[in-house]
């Protein structure tokens, strides 16, 4: 059965509990599933088979001599080895198409949920955790769904031998069917063990792989400070500690594979005695314990299943609580949609720092601490319930959605993401070449469109890694300047710039949002001196407002946070 | 500002990836011997049960019901598997240890190479690759040593030792397993052709889907403030799509392999059979060879099936391997020395681009620098700051033209001759991994904790004596995580212990916020008292008490002198200045 993916709607996920999650999993693909759960017993009970027929062959054809019949069985082993590969590979499809469904559809799920919770996400979930869903859960998850099929089908089988091998001797039977598991389990503890001792290992491994990261990170400060020998010296030295509990780990781990290997051989070789001795005896025929043998053999392929089954079922459930969890997260801001916005541009104003912003005008903020700055963005855009008027009606219980619309705080901490650069600084809307290249001019950042091998095709690393900080900060503003919003917030948008291009971007940003509300968070002079009116904050309170010049003259604070530093010498 | 590097790091040759497999078993001839004997040994034992049960056969087809001979050969069948276990331990115990000294060899040897990189080979590849390489490539290459490399060996050993053992038994019915096998050549070498680029696709489309599932958590708050869920619900929609495309294809070679390697073990047993019965019609073997090559046809499917699998994996670790080795071709010259005979710096004519064939980005910059001066350089983006800083730096040689320190030319300096005349400081203050004592002594190695603490003094990083540990608190990864100011802080507190007569500043605190750039100035006064200074400026103010100001545009000094003459000409900087001032 194919799988179509990505798939239009993955649905609405059981977020319950992890085990509800996983049986939801299940439950969107019911037709595959049954199908996984059809080819994978029936792979299973056809690998019993051919030992049975081989049994027939040996005994009816080969020890009578009987080239007819030897040919008969022989044929029938061919035909049973030929469609067993056609099931295996179709319970191998079905089952990867299962998995498949199970990984994509939790991908989906994750991000169309990630995008509802939106500015709550990164506050309560951990960058690590979401890469781990991403990486090892995901798998895990996966893996999981290997049990409803080849893990039915190992059932079926077990039971299957059972029956055969009473029909030969009940008390081959009997050992075989209770000595298998018990085997087989108790390789569980010395699994754990194994476990426990990797994870030391991987702990170690990973800390050394950290370190020689962290030489090539702070490889230009060797370069130029010095210090390769002493890094060179105790990398060789962790390295070879990592080898000698690589060897422990070694010691461990051929133990637990010779055992699993070794254990059932001897079993095996313990079964086949026995039966050897009952055919000595005249009690089974030669055929029958040649069977034996191959029943045996054959027995660890589902056992085998059985118990990865379990364990994988145990890493899913904890893989599958993560996921359940940031599924489970709710945005903080609660979306009333009890007042409307107000139709045309209009006042904002937030009580807690007393800070008004006129509609068309272009306001700078000055704080003394770039906190307190950040927190009054963060209330007139609605990050926060606050006591925060548009138009003097309560922000707070307007619709989130047309809020985000027309009001966009711009910060240094906006997310870039991967992909062509016109995909990068992309808004809600489209743009055509025309506009994008209109306020890349604004942000002045022409020279990383030209710097780049294709222009605005060019593909972006996320977070812009493989660019300057200036240049960031520079897409980040082109991106702001697309999305054109009515009242545009700006948190310090130049700061890694240099002064002529500071200057360059004032001059340009302020004919660009000509009558529109501009908001710019600033302590740069270049800006300060651009705006309508300025508002000097100190300790989260408006303390002055006025232009540049004004302040200038009659604020000291305000002067030597404009001109930091100035009354001391630098250079 | 960083430029766009088109220039890479080498990638070793298949010739030297050879060379380098080759070495991993000459440079360890013991372990190799070790690891060869006890597999073949193990890979023996388990060959042992079905020959005896073929044994059994015979004695019970020859004597019905002597329980002493079969007791014999059933026991021995016990003891083989005791042996196996045992053996398969011991293999696989040295085969480990083997893996883990050779890897712990390559990686020694990949930093080792890392670090005698020269500074221009460095600043030119950028760090990217070499990380990539540094991460990536040693836990692939590791991987494979540990993993598919014993996996590979082992089952390949066991393919031909249950061959050999069906040859010994009877040749014919040896030929008769083989050709299962042998078909199996033709599917296998089609399938490995194609696995290697098919599970890379699928690796790389993996961790596409990961990324854009966590760039979209990460970056939530952007998604909300610029409307741009419908985009990443696209964004990874469409690498779901590709995550599905690249998995389909992988499936299909595996259902083209599959099958085959499935049917063709049970055709060996099948031909064994057939084979077997006519010679033991006409009395040319025995039943119990006849059984006992059957058993061993069917058990076939297992160490075959391993090496296909591996073999993949082998593969793709080799295009590793190479980046690994590679690093080591990106040369390692060694700079010829030289003694300056004072600390003046001068730059004649100098040109300089990024690569042979880039446009030059310096043209013609002539500047004298002397002692104990403080030059300021301001300018737009792009107009080559930071290059100049570079080369006075001696970080790299211009194209044409010299930039020389008391005669001598800055990049032909010893790296400690250079570093005690001349430190480069930038925006990023890498915080190394280890405690406070470690990230300075970098800087000194004999200095002691008072000096250290000095240092540390000196600007004003008064905060390591509230740390937990005080110098040997640890830093970075796990421990402690300074910010970026006392990260400045420390970068500028092993300049002080480096103790150069000149510093070079490049924008170092241009993306530290105001307040904290107010902090790390305050302490950058210290460290440079005495010495000479150039600073590429960042905010003007850092201009107006320098003695002298370059102004540069399009690789070029347009201006120079100090502040007042600068203001007064009423060029650009007068403009800037101006403006700045609102005046």
């Amino acid at each position: 059965m194919r799988l179509k993916a990505p798939h239009a709607d993955p649905g609405v996920p059981d977020t319950q509990s992890a085990l509800r999650y996983l049986l939801w999993l299940v439950r969107k693909q019911p037709g595959r599933v049954c199908l996984g759960v059809l080819f994978g017993s029936t792979w299973m009970l056809v690998l019993v088979v051919p030992p049975y027929l081989i049994a027939h062959a040996v005994d009816d054809g080969l020890r009578a001599r009987d080239m007819g019949r030897l040919g008969l069985w022989t044929g029938l082993i061919a035909l049973t080895g030929m469609v067993n590969s056609v099931i295996g590979i179709m319970r191998h499809r079905t089952m990867t198409f299962v998995r498949l469904d199970a990984g994509f559809r939790t991908v989906e799920v994750v991000i169309r949920h990630a995008v509802r919770v939106g500015a709550e996400l990164p506050r309560r979930v951990s960058t690590g955790e979401v890469v781990s869903i991403g990486a090892a859960d995901l798998d895990r998850i996966m893996r999981t769904m290997t049990t409803t099929g080849p893990g039915v089908g190992a059932v079926v089988a077990y039971a299957a031998v059972a029956v055969l091998l009473v029909g030969i001797s009940p008390l081959l039977a009997l050992v075989v069917l209770l000595g298998v598991p018990a085997l087989l389990l108790s390789l569980g503890p010395l699994l754990n063990r194994m476990r426990e001792t990797e994870t030391a290992y991987r702990e170690q491994q990973g800390a050394l792989a950290a370190r020689a990261g962290d030489i090539v990170a702070g490889l230009r400060v060797l370069c130029g400070i010095g210090g390769k020998d002493r890094f060179a010296e105790r990398y060789r030295r962790e390295s070879g500690a990592l080898r000698d509990e690589g060897y422990r780990v070694g010691a461990v781990s051929s133990w637990i594979e010779a055992v699993t290997v070794g254990m059932p051989s001897l079993f095996l070789a313990a079964v086949t005695w026995l039966a050897a001795r009952m055919t000595a005896a005249g009690e089974i025929t030669i055929g029958e314990m040649v069977a034996v043998y191959g029943y045996v053999a054959m027995l660890a392929t589902p056992v085998y299943f059985l118990i990865e089954g379990a364990q994988d079922i145990n890493r899913g459930l904890v893989a599958a609580r993560r996921v359940v969890r940031v599924l489970t997260l709710r945005p903080t801001v609660a979306d009333h949609a009890a007042t409307p916005c107000p139709t045309r541009a209009a006042e904002l104003h937030d009580p807690a720092s007393g800070l008004t912003v006129r509609p068309g005008e272009l306001l700078a903020v000055a704080a003394a601490s770039p906190a307190d700055a950040l927190a009054v963005a963060d209330r007139l855009g609605r990050y926060v319930d606050s006591d925060a008027t548009w138009a003097g009606r309560p922000l707070a219980t307007m619709p989130v959605d047309e809020v985000r619309r027309r009001i966009l705080v711009a910060d240094n901490d906006a997310y870039l993401f991967a992909g062509p650069l016109r995909h990068a600084v992309a808004t809600e809307t489209d743009h055509d070449d025309h506009e994008i290249h209109a306020a890349v001019h604004t942000a002045v950042a022409e020279d990383v469109v030209t710097g780049l091998p294709d222009g605005l095709a060019s593909y972006i690393e996320a977070q812009g890694r493989d660019l300057s900080g200036g240049q960031r900060q520079r897409l980040r503003l082109t991106r702001a300047l697309l999305a054109d919003p009515e009242v545009l917030i700006l948190v310090e948008p130049t700061s890694a710039v240099d002064a002529h291009t500071e200057s360059v971007i004032a001059t340009r940003l302020r004919e660009t949002r000509r009558d529109r509300t501009t908001v710019l968070i600033a302590t740069s002079p270049l800006l300060l001196d651009l705006a309508d009116r300025v508002v000097f904050l100190v300790d989260g309170r408006v303390a002055a407002t006025g232009t540049h010049g004004d302040l200038l003259a009659t604020e000291p604070g305000y002067r030597a946070l404009a001109y930091r530093g100035s009354e001391e010498e630098l250079v | 500002m960083t430029q766009k590097h088109t220039w890479q790091l080498p990638v070793a040759s298949r010739a030297a990836v050879r060379r380098a497999n080759r070495e991993l078993i000459t440079t360890d001839p013991r372990g190799t011997v070790l690891v060869l004997l006890t597999t073949s040994l193990a890979a023996a034992t388990g060959l042992a049960a079905p020959w005896l049960i073929g044994r059994i056969v015979n004695h019970v087809e020859a004597d019905g019901a002597d329980t002493s001979t079969v007791d014999m050969l059933a026991f021995a069948i016990v003891g083989a598997a005791i042996a196996h276990v045992v053996l398969t331990r011991f293999a696989h115990y040295l085969a480990h240890r083997f893996a883990e000294r050779s890897l712990a060899r390559l990686r020694e040897e990949f930093v080792d190479r890392t670090l005698a990189l020269p500074t221009s080979v460095v600043e030119r590849a950028g760090t990217g690759d070499l990380m990539a390489r540094t991460t990536g490539d040693i836990a692939v290459v590791g991987g494979a040593l540990r993993d598919a490399a014993p996996e590979v060996f082992v089952g390949a050993l066991q393919t031909l030792f249950i061959l050999g053992a069906v040859f010994l038994l009877d040749p014919v019915l040896g030929l008769c397993a083989a050709t299962g096998v042998g078909a199996l050549w033709f599917t296998g070498r089609w399938y490995v052709r194609r696995a290697r680029d098919g599970y890379l696709a699928e690796g790389s489309a993996n961790s596409e889907m990961s990324e854009t599932l966590a760039a979209t958590a990460d970056g939530a708050r952007t998604v909300e403030a610029f409307g741009l869920q419908r985009r990443r619900v696209r964004a990874g929609d469409r690498s779901v799509a590709e995550a599905h495309r690249t998995r389909v294809y992988t499936l299909f070679l595996r259902c083209v392999l599959f099958p085959q390697v499935d049917f063709s073990y049970m055709l060996s047993t099948c031909v064994v059979l057939v084979a077997g019965g006519l010679l033991y019609t006409n009395g040319q073997a025995t039943l119990g060879a006849v059984v006992s090559a059957a058993l061993y046809s069917m058990q076939l499917v297992d160490p075959v099936n391993r090496v296909l699998m591996w073999v993949e994996n082998l593969q793709r670790s080799s295009a590793s391997l190479a980046r690994l080795k590679g690093v080591a071709e990106a040369g390692t010259e060694v700079p010829p020395g030289g003694h300056p005979r004072d600390d003046r710096l001068e730059v004649t004519g100098v040109h300089y681009a990024y690569h042979a064939s880039y446009r030059d980005v310096l043209h013609g910059v002539d500047l004298s620098v002397r002692p104990g001066e403080r030059l300021a350089i301001v300018g737009p983006s792009g107009a080559g700051k930071s290059t100049l800083g570079r080369l006075l730096a001696g970080v790299d040689r211009p194209r044409a033209g010299t930039v020389s320190v008391g005669g001598v030319p800055v990049a032909d300096l010893a790296p400690e001759e250079l570093r005690r005349r001349i430190v480069l400081v930038t925006q990023e203050h890498h915080v190394f991994i280890g405690t406070v004592r470690d990230n300075l002594a970098i800087a000194a190695p004999a200095a002691t904790d008072a000096d250290l603490l000095g240092a540390l003094a000196a600007v004003d990083a008064e905060w390591v004596h509230t740390l937990p540990a005080g110098l040997g608190t640890e830093l970075g990864a796990g421990g402690l995580a300074l910010d970026a100011a006392q990260a400045q802080q420390l970068a500028l507190a092993r300049v002080v212990l480096v103790d150069p007569h000149t510093v070079i500043l490049d924008e170092a605190t241009a993306l530290l916020d105001p307040a904290t750039a107010r902090q790390a100035e305050r302490a950058m006064g210290a460290v440079l008292a005495g010495r000479t200074v150039i600073a590429i400026a960042h905010r003007l103010h850092t201009a107006h008490y320098a003695d002298r100001v370059a102004v540069m545009a399009d690789g070029r000094i347009t201006e120079l002198g100090n502040h007042h003459q600068l203001v007064e000409a009423g060029g650009e900087y007068a403009r800037l200045w101006r403006s700045w001032h609102g005046a």
